[in-house]
């Protein structure tokens, strides 16, 4: 008798086991999925996340800070100087080496190196590791024009002194402009 | 017996005169064949998207999103695209003649089967009168094929596959069959038509579910034997990936696999339709009933309202395949064994004897 009721138990067990089971999954089925189509879509990501650099490059001044700071020299930056203003050649980033520390991000003066929120950064070959994180090369537009008003002030004041020196009769100015044009 | 199809009928109509008979029996098979294979190959590619997003779904995920647009519509497609354009790979050591088979066996097999499934009340493959019969003995020449694969692979693990499928399929056969008498008591017929015609009635719902208290039990069996027929989790020995990576499988690719994949899902309709016919009315519904009433028997607005309650009925017992497998994990091959010998098998005998008596006296 005992092995009846054990037998129909097991019955009625995986019968209503199952039913448990698939009123669960059901649930889910019905439920809205939890993930998101990935490329498209993005989870929230942290505001302190460490992702892919970027730099505010009107503000950067060549300091090498970053690239000091740097505990496996994966930063590299040139820059040619025209009197205040810069002519960006690069700025790289190695993620080859980079283990995202954020010491480079504390001691830049300027605050303009930054750790950013993007983190796929899947490449064909090793060598497109290396970002140049420069949003554009050689002189800013308003650096060019800040030069550019600068040579004219000083064409400007050497056109007066030109002419200050001419009303006054004594062209042995002219000499001295080297020097102004190197303090300028 | 009224063996012809509807294409052959038709064609007679349409023929000219002095065209050989052969010729238009031919013509008719061809084109059945032609309707079939690209009947099921649509529908299984629509089974195969459902299923992953089911299974998706379940998971909390969405599935296929990209292919196609509309939540990747067009995967089945671009798989399909994917597998026809893969080289044919056949192992070394593999016996080459089976190995090429037994795919193709499968494929036939369950074509076979499917020929004898009516589309609508008067568009047939074949109109036999032994219909759920044929089903029945095609559907298990399908486990032939699983055994080849598994002994041509040359591979313990497609071995191991094909030796659990064949144990399974002989455990089970016993219960299916026998749980699929009773609704054959309750209707009186082999004819898959004929048996939904014998279901009409009070609006449409005279279905044999609910004519016989033994009747809802049977098609528990019959779907539990169903699914260990058509290898489904959580009787998917055969080809369990975690132990045998996938099982009779496990050596074959490309166009090969795919085909043992339709026939799969070709398996999944095919158990889907018998239960829907011989449990579930058929072609017969509310709708069915009404289109019968207001547009007459054979109208077009009738075959086709009936043809689509077919599909929707075996494409929720599909569903409900996903569901289970999705729900349950595999159980073991002892579990297997136990299950079909000593609890399904003499559970469709009661229910047997159970409907039989019921019938004798009501």
């Amino acid at each position: 008798m005992n092995a009846t009721k054990t037998y129909f138990k097991n019955v009625w067990d995986s019968l209503s086991t199952t039913l448990v089971g698939m009123k669960i999954t059901g649930k889910y089925l019905l439920q809205k999925p939890i993930t998101v189509q990935y490329p498209d879509e993005r989870l929230p990501i942290p505001e302190r996340y460490r992702g892919i650099h970027y730099l505010e490059q009107e503000k950067c001044i060549d300091c090498l800070a970053c690239a000091r700071a740097c505990p496996i020299d994966c930063i590299e930056m040139d820059a040619v100087r025209h009197g205040k203003e810069l002519e960006w050649i690069s700025f790289t980033l190695d993620y080859q080496k980079c283990m995202f520390c954020e010491l480079c991000v504390y001691p830049c003066p300027k605050d303009c190196i930054h750790m950013g929120t993007e983190f796929a950064f899947v490449t064909y070959d090793r060598s497109e590791l290396k970002h140049d994180l420069l949003s554009f090369k050689g002189m800013a537009k308003e650096a060019r024009i800040r030069m550019k008003e600068a040579e004219a002030k000083k064409k400007e004041k050497e056109a007066a002194k030109a002419a200050a020196g001419a009303a006054s009769g004594a062209p042995a100015a002219d000499p001295k402009t080297p020097d102004a044009e190197g303090s300028a | 017996m009224d063996g012809g199809n509807i294409f052959l009928t038709l064609l007679q109509k349409v023929a000219p005169e002095g065209v050989p008979a052969w010729v238009l029996a031919l013509t008719a098979a061809v084109v059945g064949i032609a309707i079939l294979v690209g009947f099921v190959s649509v529908l299984v590619m629509f089974a195969v998207w459902l299923e992953r997003k089911v299974s998706g779904h379940i998971q909390c995920r969405y599935g296929p999103m990209y292919a196609g647009g509309w939540h990747g519509w067009a995967q089945s497609v671009a798989d399909g695209v994917k597998l026809l354009a893969k080289e044919d790979l056949i192992p070394l050591g593999a016996d080459k003649p089976l190995f090429v088979l037994a795919p193709a066996l499968m494929l036939a097999a369950i074509f076979g089967a499917l020929a004898a499934m009516p589309l609508s009340p008067s568009v047939y493959f074949t109109n036999l009168n032994l219909g759920l019969f044929a089903i029945l003995a095609m559907s298990s020449m399908t486990t032939i094929g699983v055994v080849m694969a598994g002994w041509a692979s040359n591979s313990k693990w497609a071995l191991y596959g094909s030796m659990r499928e064949a144990a399974q399929v002989v455990a089970y056969e016993i219960p299916f069959g026998i749980s699929l008498l009773v609704p054959l008591m309750v209707i009186g017929t082999f004819n898959l038509g004929e048996a939904s015609a014998r279901q009409a009635g009070w609006f449409g719902m005279h279905w044999v579910m609910f004519q016989n208290p033994f009747v809802l039990p049977a098609f528990l069996l019959f779907f539990t034997a169903a699914l260990a027929e058509t290898k489904r989790a959580p009787f998917d020995l055969p080809e369990s990936e975690s132990e045998l990576v996938a099982g009779f499988m496990t050596e074959y690719s490309g166009i090969r696999w795919s085909f043992f994949f339709l026939e799969e899902y070709a398996a999944m309709f095919l158990m889907s339709v018998v239960g829907a016919v011989f449990f579930l009315g058929g072609f017969e519904s509310p709708l069915t009933h009404f289109a019968r009433e207001s547009f007459g028997a054979g109208s077009v607005v009738h075959e086709v309202t009936a043809g689509v309650t077919l599909l929707l009925k075996a494409m929720f017992g599909i569903f409900l395949m996903m569901w289970l497998r999705w729900t349950l994990p595999r159980v073991r091959i002892d579990q297997v064994m136990t299950m079909g010998y000593k609890y399904l098998t003499p559970l469709a005998l009661l229910c047997v004897l159970g409907a039989g008596i019921w019938e004798a006296i009501f």
